[in-house]
């Protein structure tokens, strides 16, 4: 079926219904996850679905309604029920729709041979994948091995004349395993993304580090209450980003409900800080031609060397706050409406070996696991419940679990003294390993 | 046909789904199955339905398995945000759809389709035996209706409520909200309602099909202070009409989340370490809701990786510590009548008086563990495979007294509201972030401090909760587990001692 056709008559529709703007966002696509245990399928579960989200304005009220059933009739009774809701909102002059019809071109977003490998390859994969991860005796258990892939088009029309479509693709590999010692027991797992089923990681390099993280962590030992320095290892960076991101979101700075609302130009870190969101990398896999609503993607500076830069937009959040959109609206699928999210949001990359910062750190946490909420986007106040390393003279000397660390976002941000190399733009948020010169944890 | 206008009722379901029959694309199923959507009417010739659920489940289990099933679901949900004095958006949503599932063994097939025909029912069948294939085969029974308690009561029906109605009350919230204080700047107030209708059929001739209206009021409000800001959140949901505003007051929720934005204002540094909490009555549940409820589902077990594998029938907490897992108390957040693979819901004690008796199980890990059907099976969607999930779970009232419980702990921290947390079910640690919290100085509730987390392992927890008030109480929640599901968390005052909290500054 041709959705592009179908989503520009039916914002056609929406105009002759009484709406004075429209904007209709379709999605279609397959899906297929793989769950592998012991050597054997233990789950197998596949399906094509769509839906269609139909925004409708009436003299600046908005409206929306989704319906998983793209017969006219269906449509028709969603169509009415957006016009009917927008008569309940408030008028804002605001509520715009965009217009601007270019695409920023990213090659690599689709590969269509994933669908077109036989399943029994992916379960092989899977079963691989699990079967390496057992291969140290330190690990007793399986927690499963995953393999799930997804291929879909988005179709984006509105009554500016806009129309776009993109297909992508989208694979994973993933598995998790437990080691067990006595009455210890310690959980590792990883996994990988890529848009195409060759630029998954080689199963070996997934395995090995879901083991691990598995078997490192038997033996902790107590620590002692105490501020130290603390590395956050790039595979929990993450856990200083959602704050951040928070913070960054045009409409909570509006709202006076971010700690960076009144920051922007201020230096807000040390000169090692410099995030950037990016929705252009060629086979990313936060990559897209253009937002949530139709606005063409970019690579945006948020934080440079310290300074703060910028915030995201979608398009009406950026028209009251009289800016451009920074393409940034991103949508939770058809059945919502767009709000404002990263693509791929990234702490760049700096110099520094893992080993030397290790062994730059006299005393000090290098943290593997952070759980939580990280820092708090309101007031940048952060605390989390960390394991890991512990570290001395330079060296790791035993793994340490049922830690808290503390600190303020300033603090953080300002704090960090050391930035590794080691960043993997395979994931949505990431960064590299870094330091920061102190900060309180919680122990014994 | 033409919509030209629309009454607060919603069409009903009948109708809407007898028109969809008549156009668009492939809507061609057989009526007899739709009808079957609208509980609570009886279709015409129900029998039709059933055999035509019946040929799905022949299918789906034609290639081997033990066990076939069929999920129909149709929900109808509003989505309406007052944000900064003005309704920003009200969101609709339809959403219809099938799932068809096949147990073979230790091994699942699910597929779904969007299209509720016949047609694509038997795709699905097909992708779903997939696991199944060269197995042995059982014989479904044909299914037959069934009618079950239900634990939901509905006065004023959602699909009735006009929609003045509806920002009537969210405005009530918002006004109160900023009435309360002058530094409230921001009042944002979520309203959330659904109608979820299913129909369960499987290879043991089960059939059952009910309504499920569901409510979630969320209001935030934002206090800022001089040095600081914070945002403060209230919850209020249950499986009800409209009439739930009626018990549950929007300006009470609206009072009680501006008092938390205001009085965390003045929060200080909180101490690091090591300390005894008092945990007040209600939505701190949610800290055994993860630290004990996750790994007592049966799907960790049954994989022998949970924490509390092979201790079942020990003691393995407190004994003044009774915790439960119940899915029929009245229109509760995380009340079915029957869970979504059609277990009838009930109370499950799983600790007694400190003693493991009972993990919550779904169809697979009953089987798998050799143990009872809890109702446990949940799935947020078609879309999802059904696994085992809490309903509404709690620690069991004691005998203490909560304002003793508070006299009698010399210092620590005072847990009057937590955000929520997380728990890995293998090594039983877990988090959690307090939204409103004190110090306790001298057996008294002192300063607030900022936003700690705690952290602990599960079973330490359990042996260090010495003190069990008698002042049960519940907050409604959204559980995550690779599906979102509703659910309630709850307890009486506890003391717990010993958990490591996340400050910010030495003792």
């Amino acid at each position: 079926m041709d959705y592009k056709t179908v989503a520009e008559e039916l914002v056609k529709k929406c105009l002759k219904k009484g709406a004075d703007a429209a904007e209709v966002y379709i999605e279609n696509g397959r899906n297929l996850s793989i769950d592998v245990r012991k050597g054997e399928v233990e789950t197998v579960e596949e399906a094509a679905s769509y839906g269609a989200g139909l925004r409708v304005f009436i003299k600046g009220k908005m409206a929306f309604a989704s319906s998983n059933d793209l017969g006219e009739r269906a449509l028709d009774d969603a169509l009415g029920r957006a016009i009917e809701f927008a008569k309940i909102t408030t008028a804002d002059p605001n509520n715009v729709l965009p217009d601007d019809k270019g695409l920023t071109e990213i090659a690599g977003l689709f590969d269509p041979q994933i669908g077109k490998i036989p399943m029994e390859r992916k379960i092989e994969l899977a079963k691989k994948i699990e079967q390496l991860a057992m291969k140290d005796p330190r690990i007793t258990k399986s927690d499963g091995a995953r393999y799930g892939e997804a291929e879909g088009e988005v179709v984006i029309a509105n009554s500016n004349g806009l129309a776009k479509i993109f297909r992508s693709s989208a694979c994973s590999l993933g598995v998790s395993v437990v080691a067990e010692k006595g009455d210890q027991k310690s959980s590792g797992g990883e996994f990988c993304g890529a848009r195409s089923f060759s630029d998954l990681k080689p199963a070996e390099v997934v395995a090995a580090k879901a083991a691990r993280d598995a078997y490192e962590m038997l033996d902790p030992k107590p620590l002692k209450t105490q501020k130290a320095p603390v590395i956050f290892h790039a595979d929990v960076g993450y856990a200083l980003l959602g704050g951040i991101l928070g913070a960054v979101n045009g409409e909570r700075v509006l709202q006076g409900a971010s700690f960076l609302g009144n920051r922007m130009g201020q230096k807000i870190g040390s000169e090692l800080v410099t995030l950037i969101d990016d929705g252009t990398p060629e086979k990313g896999v936060a990559s897209e031609p253009f937002d949530g609503e139709g606005v063409p993607t970019q690579k945006k500076i948020i934080i440079d060397k310290g300074v703060l830069k910028g915030f995201m937009y979608n398009t009406i959040i950026a028209k009251r706050a009289g800016v451009q959109s920074t393409g940034n609206a991103v949508r939770g699928g058809f059945t919502s409406l767009p709000g404002i999210g990263p693509h791929q949001f990234y702490l760049a990359a700096g110099q520094a070996k893992l080993e030397d910062i290790i062994k730059a750190t006299k005393v000090g946490l290098l943290v593997k696991e952070v759980t939580g909420y990280g820092i708090n986007p309101v007031n940048g106040n952060f605390s989390g419940g960390a394991s890991g390393f512990w570290i001395e003279d330079g060296k790791i000397v035993f793994p340490v679990k049922g830690l808290t660390i503390a600190g303020t976002a300033d603090e953080m941000l300002n704090g960090i003294e050391m930035a590794g190399d080691d960043l993997d733009l395979s994931r949505r948020m990431a960064t590299p390993t870094f330091r920061i010169r102190l900060l309180q944890i919680g122990g014994e | 046909m033409k919509f030209t206008s629309y009454s607060a009722e919603d069409i009903p379901r009948r109708k809407f789904l007898e028109l969809s029959l008549k156009g668009g694309i492939g809507l061609v199923a057989a009526p007899s199955l739709l009808r079957g959507l609208l509980a609570g009417q009886p279709a015409a010739r129900p029998e039709l339905a059933f055999e035509d659920l019946n040929k799905v489940i022949r299918h789906a289990l034609s290639q081997g398995g033990e066990f076939g099933e069929v999920y129909v679901e149709h929900r109808i949900s509003r989505s309406i945000l007052l944000e900064e004095g003005k309704f920003k958006s009200a969101v609709f949503g339809i959403s219809q759809g099938a799932g068809v599932r096949v147990i073979s063994g230790d091994k699942t097939g699910y597929a779904y389709t969007d299209e509720i025909t016949q047609e694509k029912l038997i795709r699905a069948a097909e992708v779903a035996s997939f696991v199944a294939r060269g197995t042995k085969s059982i014989k479904p029974v044909d299914v037959k209706e069934e009618k079950r308690p239900s634990y939901i009561t509905v006065k004023v029906p959602l699909q009735t409520v006009a929609d003045e109605k509806r920002l009537e009350i969210m405005k009530r919230a918002h006004d109160a909200a900023l009435a309360y204080d002058a530094r409230i700047k921001m009042a944002s107030i979520d309203y959330y309602d659904e109608v979820r209708s299913r129909i369960i059929a499987n290879s043991e001739g089960l059939y059952l099909s009910d309504e499920l209206p569901l409510l979630f009021f969320i209001v935030q409000t934002l206090g800022v202070g001089n040095s600081t800001s914070h945002m403060g959140r209230e919850r209020l949901s249950r499986h009800s009409g409209i009439e739930m505003f009626d018990e549950l007051k929007p300006e009470d929720a609206a009072r009680t989340c501006a008092r938390e934005s205001i009085v965390m204002l003045e929060a200080k540094d909180a101490p690091a370490g090591k300390m005894d909490v008092v945990m007040q009555n209600g939505w701190g549940g949610v800290l055994v809701h993860e630290a004990v409820g996750h790994p007592l589902e049966a799907d960790n077990i049954a994989r022998e990786t949970g924490v509390f594998v092979g201790k079942l029938g020990k003691k393995v907490a407190n004994e003044k510590f009774t915790m439960v897992d119940d899915g029929t108390l009245p229109c509760f957040r995380g009340t079915t009548d029957y869970d979504d693979e059609g277990t009838q819901m009930k109370r499950n004690v799983l600790i007694q008086d400190g003693v493991l008796v009972k993990f919550m199980t779904d169809i697979l890990s009953a089987k798998q563990i050799k143990m009872e059907r809890t109702g446990n099976g949940r799935r947020e969607s078609f879309r999802n495979i059904p696994i085992v999930r809490m309903t509404n779970t709690f620690i069991d009232r004691g005998k203490d007294k909560p304002d003793e419980i508070l006299a009698l702990t010399k210092s620590g921290i005072y847990v009057q509201s937590l955000s929520g947390g997380s728990v890995n079910p293998t090594d039983g640690v877990f988090n959690f972030t307090c939204r409103e919290a004190y110090l306790i100085e001298d057996g008294k509730k002192t300063t607030p401090v900022k936003g700690a987390t705690l952290i602990g392992n599960c079973l330490d927890v359990i042996q260090g909760i010495d003190a069990v008030g008698d002042d049960l109480d519940f907050g409604p929640g959204i559980c995550g587990k690779g599906q979102a599901a509703e659910v309630a968390a709850g307890q009486p005052t506890v003391r717990i001692r010993g958990i490591n909290v996340g400050g910010s500054r030495a003792r």
